[in-house]
């Protein structure tokens, strides 16, 4: 202890005061087209004096006596040095960086590096790229096709998102594939809570009491896209090592916006938009001829059929119109107040987001309140508050698979278009073929989610000394994410299904409550040896989660009564889970005068998730950029960065809750409470599935940046994969919950372009080109070829199988099979879910100085849906082409139509329905992102508003405006089963995919 | 504010102090649940109790899709009912026959379900043999009903699967290793000789068991909640292993010692229970009349082939107000099975109108062929008819005519129970089952599940 007291006595002994004789510069920074740049950073070079323009890009800068060099900094744009030379006023021009390689990325807990510097490819978005076009409903669904490398889907287009990111391929089988999230500094839940709403009071899709089949949303859907300031993403173990055990699937760090010394800037933002289905797929007409062909219509016989027919005297109607034609309309506010002095700077913000789905009585809403404040308390000593508040809430009814006739989709497959389902005079409904009329569900059935959620972090950088060859400081950060996520479904007792059930009226309340903390704290030592630039990290991180899952289920309700306390049958379950993890860290970087930069670095991690909570796991990493046009050899003055670098890290992940337990399952039978053994049993040695990749790359700039090329090739492999292991069901163990089962390989490429094509004062072109795809194999297996994932059985599943991707789909027929000599009946392999290759592209134009416009093109090629859409719109005989003849015959040699051919599954075409009839190319062409903005010509709004207001800026702009895709169904985009690492991509009839409209209005006071 | 060494030192030393509990993970029990360990080694009455109550609730199914499935699949295969799941056409086209059975699919869970049981059943044995409390006595009586238990549900499993048989041979369980070692399938023959020797053991196990069992045998084991009566039940289930081994001599010595009474009621047996209590499981054979969505609709010839006046015909089935159509099927569907009153109706296990006629059967396969009429007419005159003699005189003496008449009074008193399609496959009369569609086919066995297939494809026995 006594030598920790001088150790921070000499620490404060050595605080610098800086003095010196002023001379005063000024002068004001523009843009290439001339537009006043406010913000930008002016320092002194070699020094910490400076200071940033103000909102008309003018600064004054007081220099020492010994300044030389004036050095101007802003995002986005490329850095400027100036000479001083006894001007004491300068003005300059800064052009924009299309490639921002001057731009500070953060890539671990507690360091960040110029993009120039960097070994690994970390796809960086800022807040103009994010929701600086047009407004996804949520933050992930904003990331669309604007990270390369990334295979973004949705898993319905019900209000309120449900998106699955997975980064550089499938990081687990049985884990997460969803990476990391990181607002401030602190992980954040982007948990996937069920509801239950897929349970058999309900939709029935699953037979379970829980089930992974409930369509919510992911936990991201809370957060306010608006403040944000830039998110980076590390998409592999060799960015992520860093991270650890959490960090598989790699890690996105967003940071939010926060105040600038100056004038007190409140910017107000409001678009109103709306949304309508990308598409729908129409029904085909009946006849008499048709209904006699069919043998009646779905459920009900010819006499019976053609009589309803022949009372319909004609009349259709379009239930799919009904339910699903509808525009849903969208409005976002938002207000923002920044501002501050050079101690204390503030942002404070508001947002609320309202849309209405395109399905009646469904929606989504949030409502946002942050306030982020920085204070500096000494010149060695500051804190940085995050805080926020988020409210978000949906309805989205009932979609997908169902065995209880409610799910929408699902249901309007099977209904003639012939069949009035409209309510009487009296309000009630008629019955439909089916267990319900759809249009009683619309109206009476509710799936509604409410989030309450805090989110804080706190951070603060001591520097203990700060020389102007070295410094030390002590970084900490802390925080809270706490979360209570409440559903309700509800199904009233005269529903038609819940009549026939033995207890009808049905409604479960559903609470999730889940808290994570984190705290680390980081000693830097920062220091210069020579030529040679040294930063020593070490530091320790511990995260824990507290989750606390309960619902009250009742069926039999009172009439018109929702408690389920009143139910006839009421079930009930709690469960709770905690986990926590702690990591060690060390990690050495080394910078060359910025032509060599490489990073060595440590991790210690354990888990309580692990079998051994003590055993500690070790996670490397090394990496290392050449920047070889900076060497004075390098002499080609049109290729003015050429770096080479290669990155290689371990990250893990850690097993599931639960995975080490072995528990009895409690039952009553004749009023006494019995205890079974469950089927599958836990592993109390379970250890990390580990993550390694290698990552190469080489990134090129041509003509002073103006095209700028980045090429990265990665081998990631996953280690010990963490699997259950799928035991001989007849020993009455269906599995080992948790067991290293054996590895995956991915392997990628992701090519980028950005071109600043043209730059001229009335008009730019920035655009960019991405490349990527990946592709996944199973490497070893220890365990038996196993299907894994979720999936309807011949309709496709995904399984584990050596020398093949887990992600293909298998399924009939089951043929005969050799390995190594022991023949036996093994399904047949198709298509893969991931996507062949895909390609994005973006632009921005900016024209006649104060018009902006954009667009993001995107497609995803080659990946494969297991879908169940042509089943059952042919099995309800409302497929659009249900009549045309086919090649196709019967037993009997007749032709059969098209709704009766092998693809429909019902085993009428001497073709046999193999599961090739079920797996569909849903590649697509997507114009994601398209907008057009004008600003107001300064000059005009200070006359206007008498200087009051900065700026006003409106536009148009569109979401998902155009798609091209061959593949039958709403949307190619889909997922049943939600997020997971394999078995995504099964699509029945999902709720459909939104293209949404929008005008925009800001206003910066 | 000042900063000054002392504040320095003051967070500092704030951190060193957290920093105790900041580098410890805790080592996670399951706060949910009991762990299996804590009742496999000296396991308390209390535990005791909770196990054998367990394994009742297992054996009758811990989903609706064990025994609901299991009834629902074999009623389909024999052609009693159609499980007109209107959001799941593999009930029609695979199980009816126009494509083959998944073997991955979702119709397994009977299978798992009656492994899972015997599985159960062996570790509530297991746990049993490491209590101290127990005295020897008692656990016998453990032992004798963990047998019975084992040879119900595997007599279940091993019907399904028919000729591709089962497994019957598996490690000790107390070591996860072991559990990776299964022996290989066994025949169907040979799986039926295992399944009898485990019923006898059973019942020399509960011959020994004193007067009382150590733990509850629940209220559907009202009459046969000691070891003596519960050893009924046992050669109940002794009895039918007997029938499917055409051991006709000793079908009719289980029968014997069994529950069989030609003179007492045809109901009496052991009954699943259901109520809607928490943690209870409801009927999974019950369905609310003229269910749409997923009824169980009667095959007609259940109705045109009956005699008239057979009051098992209204008793078991009634109309839909709305017949039922299933697509590419021309039959429309005027009736469902309808013999369990709610949902909170017990299901008979087996009952002695089943022993009834298994007597019969024994009867006139071993040629007591009036002994055999005695007791079909015992069935017959409860379910309205008149006696053999009247009614169908050509039967009398002809011992093929009467071994139609026991399938026929078996289709009828044991209407999806899961007997008509095992009967008509002993017969070799699959063939005679009517077919709906020109699609349609009659399996002679579920298909041997993948997980099996992949499991000896990895490990060869």
């Amino acid at each position: 202890m006594k030598k920790t007291i001088q150790f921070f006595g000499i620490l404060c002994l050595m605080l610098l005061n800086l003095a010196a004789m002023a001379q005063t510069i000024s002068g004001k920074v523009s843009s290439a087209t001339e537009d006043a740049l406010p913000g930008v950073n002016v320092v002194i070079k070699g020094t910490n004096v400076g200071t940033t323009t103000d909102l008309d890009g003018n600064y004054k800068i007081n220099a020492g006596a010994n300044a030389k060099t004036l050095v101007f900094s802003f995002v986005g744009f490329l850095s400027k040095e100036v000479e001083i030379g006894g001007q004491s006023s300068i003005d300059v021009k800064l052009d924009e960086d299309a490639k921002q390689l001057d731009e500070v990325v953060v890539t671990g807990l507690a360091s960040s590096i110029k993009r120039s510097n960097l070994a690994n490819s970390v796809s960086s978005i800022s807040a103009e790229e994010l929701i600086g076009t047009t407004r996804p409903a949520t933050l992930d669904g904003a990331l669309s096709g604007k990270i390369i490398g990334a295979n973004i889907t949705q898993n319905s287009g019900a209000p309120g998102g449900g998106m699955s990111i997975k980064l550089r391929g499938i990081s687990s089988i049985n884990g997460t594939s969803e990476p990391l999230y990181i607002i401030d500094g602190v992980i954040v839940s982007n948990a996937q809570f069920q509801n239950g709403a897929g349970t058999n009071a309900f939709s029935g899709a699953t037979g379970q009491q829980t089930g992974t089949q409930d369509q919510t949303t992911n936990r991201m859907s809370d957060i306010n896209p608006a403040d944000i300031e830039n998110i980076e993403i590390l998409k592999g173990p060799s960015a992520a090592a860093i991270y650890g055990t959490r960090a598989n699937a790699g890690v996105i760090i967003i940071t939010t916006k926060r105040g600038k010394a100056g004038k007190t800037k409140v910017s107000f933002g409001q678009d109103f938009g709306a949304s309508q289905a990308i598409k729908l797929l129409g029904a085909e007409d009946w006849s008499e001829a048709k209904i006699k062909q069919y043998g009646g219509i779905y459920n009900v016989g010819v006499d019976e059929a053609l009589e309803m027919f022949k009372a319909a005297n004609g009349k259709t109607y379009d239930y799919e119109k009904e339910v699903y034609g509808n525009t849903g309309l969208i409005s976002n506010s938002r207000i923002s107040i920044s501002g501050g002095n050079e101690k204390t700077k503030f942002f404070l913000s508001g947002s609320i987001t309202d849309e209405t789905g395109i399905q009646k009585k469904t929606g989504f809403g949030r409502r946002s309140i942050r306030a982020n404040v920085d204070h500096k308390l000494t010149s060695f000593m500051d804190i940085k508050v995050s805080s926020s508040y988020m409210n978000s809430n949906n309805q989205r009814s009932f979609s997908g698979n169902d065995n209880n006739g409610v799910s929408m989709g699902y249901s309007l497959a099977y209904i003639p278009n012939f069949m009035n389902l409209y309510p009487n005079e009296k309000g009630v409904f008629p019955r439909a073929n089916i267990a319900n009329n759809p249009l009683q569900i619309v109206e009476k059935a509710e799936n509604n989610e409410k989030t309450n959620r805090f989110l804080q972090s706190v951070s603060s950088d001591i520097y203990f000394f700060q020389k102007e060859k070295s410094f030390l400081k002590l970084a900490v950060t802390g925080g809270i994410d706490f979360l209570l996520t409440e559903n309700e479904v509800y199904m009233p007792d005269d529903l038609q299904f819940q009549q026939q059930r033995a207890n009808p009226g049905a409604s479960r309340y559903t609470k999730n409550k889940s808290l994570n903390t984190y705290i680390q704290g980081f000693l830097t030592y920062n220091y210069k040896l020579g030529r040679l630039d040294l930063n020593t990290q070490v530091g320790a991180v511990r995260l824990t989660t507290d989750r606390d899952l309960s619902f009250i289920n009742g069926e039999g309700l009172p009439a018109g009564q929702r408690n389920p306390n009143n139910a006839t049958v009421r079930t009930f379950d709690q469960k709770f889970e905690r986990w926590q993890d702690v990591g060690l860290v060390a990690q050495q970087d080394f910078n060359f005068e910025d032509k060599i930069v490489g990073t060595v670095g440590l991790r210690y991690d354990k888990s309580s998730l692990n079998g051994d909570n003590k055993k500690w796991f070790m996670f490397p990493r090394a990496s290392l950029a050449i920047n070889i046009a900076k060497f004075d050899f390098w002499k080609i003055s049109q290729i003015n960065q050429f770096k080479l670098r290669a990155a290689y890290g371990q990250t893990g992940g850690v097993p599931n809750f639960g995975n080490t337990f072995t528990s009895m399952i409690s039952g009553i039978v004749g009023g006494r409470l019995g205890l079974i053994s469950p089927t599958t049993s836990g592993n109390g040695g379970i250890e990390p599935e580990t993550a390694r990749e290698l990552e190469f790359g080489a990134d090129l700039g041509f003509f002073n940046n103006k095209v700028n090329v980045e090429f990265t090739y990665y081998d990631k492999s996953v280690f010990n994969l963490i699997n259950p292991y799928t035991l001989a069901p007849s020993t009455g163990l269906t599995q080992i919950n948790a067991f290293p089962v054996g590895d995956l390989q991915n392997t990628g490429i992701e090519l980028g372009i950005t071109v600043a094509a043209v730059q001229t004062a009335n008009f730019t072109w920035n655009t960019s080109l991405n490349y990527w795809f990946n592709r996944s194999k199973v490497t070893r297996l220890i365990i038996p070829n196993t299907f894994v994932g979720s999936g309807f059985g011949t309709w496709g599943r995904n399984r584990l199988v050596e020398g093949e991707s887990p992600t293909a789909w298998y399924g009939s027929p089951n043929v005969p099979t050799t390995v190594d000599g022991v023949t036996t009946n093994q399904p047949t392999k198709y298509g893969d879910a991931q996507p062949r290759y895909q390609l994005s592209w973006s632009n921005n134009i900016k024209f006649l100085k104060n018009f902006d416009f954009s667009f993001l093109l995107h497609t995803s090629q080659g990946g494969n849906n297991s879908s169940l859409n042509y089943t059952l719109k042919d099995e309800g005989g409302t497929t659009h082409d249900w009549s045309t003849p086919s090649t196709e015959v019967d037993a009997a040699g007749n032709i059969l139509p098209m709704g009766r051919t092998a693809r429909s599954f019902q085993g009428l075409s001497t073709s046999p329905s193999t599961t090739a009839n079920a797996i569909y190319d849903a590649s697509y062409i997507r114009l994601r992102e398209v907008a057009l903005y004008y600003s107001i010509p300064r000059e005009n709004l200070n006359k206007l508003f008498k200087n009051a207001v900065d700026n006003v800026r409106i536009g148009f702009s569109a979401n998902n405006l155009l798609t091209f895709t061959n593949y039958y169904g709403y949307d190619p985009e889909a997922s049943n089963f939600g997020n997971q690492s394999v078995g995504a991509g099964v699509d029945l009839l999902s709720f459909p995919n939104t293209k949404r409209y929008f005008f925009h209005i800001s206003v910066d006071f | 504010m000042k900063l000054t060494i002392k504040t320095i030192l003051a967070s500092g030393m704030m951190f060193l102090a957290t920093s105790c509990t900041f580098f410890e993970v805790e080592k996670v029990i399951d706060p949910n649940n009991p762990s299996l360990e804590s009742f496999l080694s000296n396991p308390t009455l209390a535990q005791l109790d909770q196990m054998g109550v367990g394994v009742q609730f297992a054996m009758r199914g811990t989903l609706e899709t064990v025994m609901g499935d299991f009834y629902r699949i074999t009623g389909s295969f024999g052609r009693e009912i159609y499980h007109s799941a209107a959001t799941d056409n593999r009930w029609q086209t695979e199980i009816l026959g126009t494509r083959p059975v998944d073997p991955a699919g979702i119709f397994n869970q009977p299978y798992n379900g009656f492994a899972q049981t015997r599985r159960r059943a062996e570790l509530f044995a297991k746990s049993a043999e490491t209590a101290t409390i127990l005295t020897e006595q008692e656990k016998q009586g453990i032992r004798g009903f963990a047998n019975t238990v084992k040879a119900y549900v595997m007599l279940n499993q091993v019907n399904l699967q028919g000729s591709n048989g089962i497994r019957i041979a598996f490690n000790d369980l107390s070591a996860p290793g072991d559990m990776l070692k299964p022996g290989p399938f066994v025949s169907y023959e040979q799986a039926l000789t295992e399944i009898k020797r485990v019923a006898d053991l059973g019942a020399d196990q509960l011959a020994g068991a004193g007067s009382a069992f150590a733990f509850t045998l629940t209220s559907g084991y009202n009459n046969f909640n000691t070891p003596t009566n519960y050893r009924k039940f046992n050669r109940a289930i002794a009895a039918r292993v007997a029938m499917y081994q055409k051991d006709w001599a000793g079908m009719a010595k289980a029968l014997s010692e069994s529950f069989l009474d030609l003179n007492g009621s045809l109901t009496a047996g052991p009954v699943f229970t259901y109520s809607t209590a928490a943690g209870d499981v409801t009927n999974p054979f019950f369905k609310v009349a003229n269910d749409a969505n997923r009824p169980d609709i009667l095959q007609p010839l259940f109705l045109t082939q009956a005699e008239a006046g057979d009051t098992r015909v209204t008793s078991k089935t009634r109309p839909r107000s709305t017949p039922r159509l299933i697509p590419t099927m021309t039959i429309s569907f005027t009736h469902e099975a309808g013999q369990y009153a709610s949902n909170t109706t017990s299901a008979s296990i087996i009952r002695n109108e089943e022993l009834v006629l298994m007597y019969a059967e024994a009867m006139v396969q071993t040629g007591n062929l009036s002994e055999a009429v005695k007791a079909l007419d015992i069935v017959r005159g409860s379910a309205g008819l008149q006696a053999l003699a009247t009614a169908k005189p050509s039967t009398i003496g002809n011992k093929d005519a009467l071994i139609d008449e026991v399938l026929n009074q078996r289709r009828y008193s044991l209407f999806f129970e899961g007997h008509r399609w095992f009967d008509m496959r002993r017969y070799n009369r699959l063939d005679k089952l009517p077919l709906d569609a020109a699609s349609h086919q009659v399996y002679d066995k579920m298909p041997r599940l993948q997980s099996e297939i992949d499991w000896d494809a990895r490990n060869p026995q």
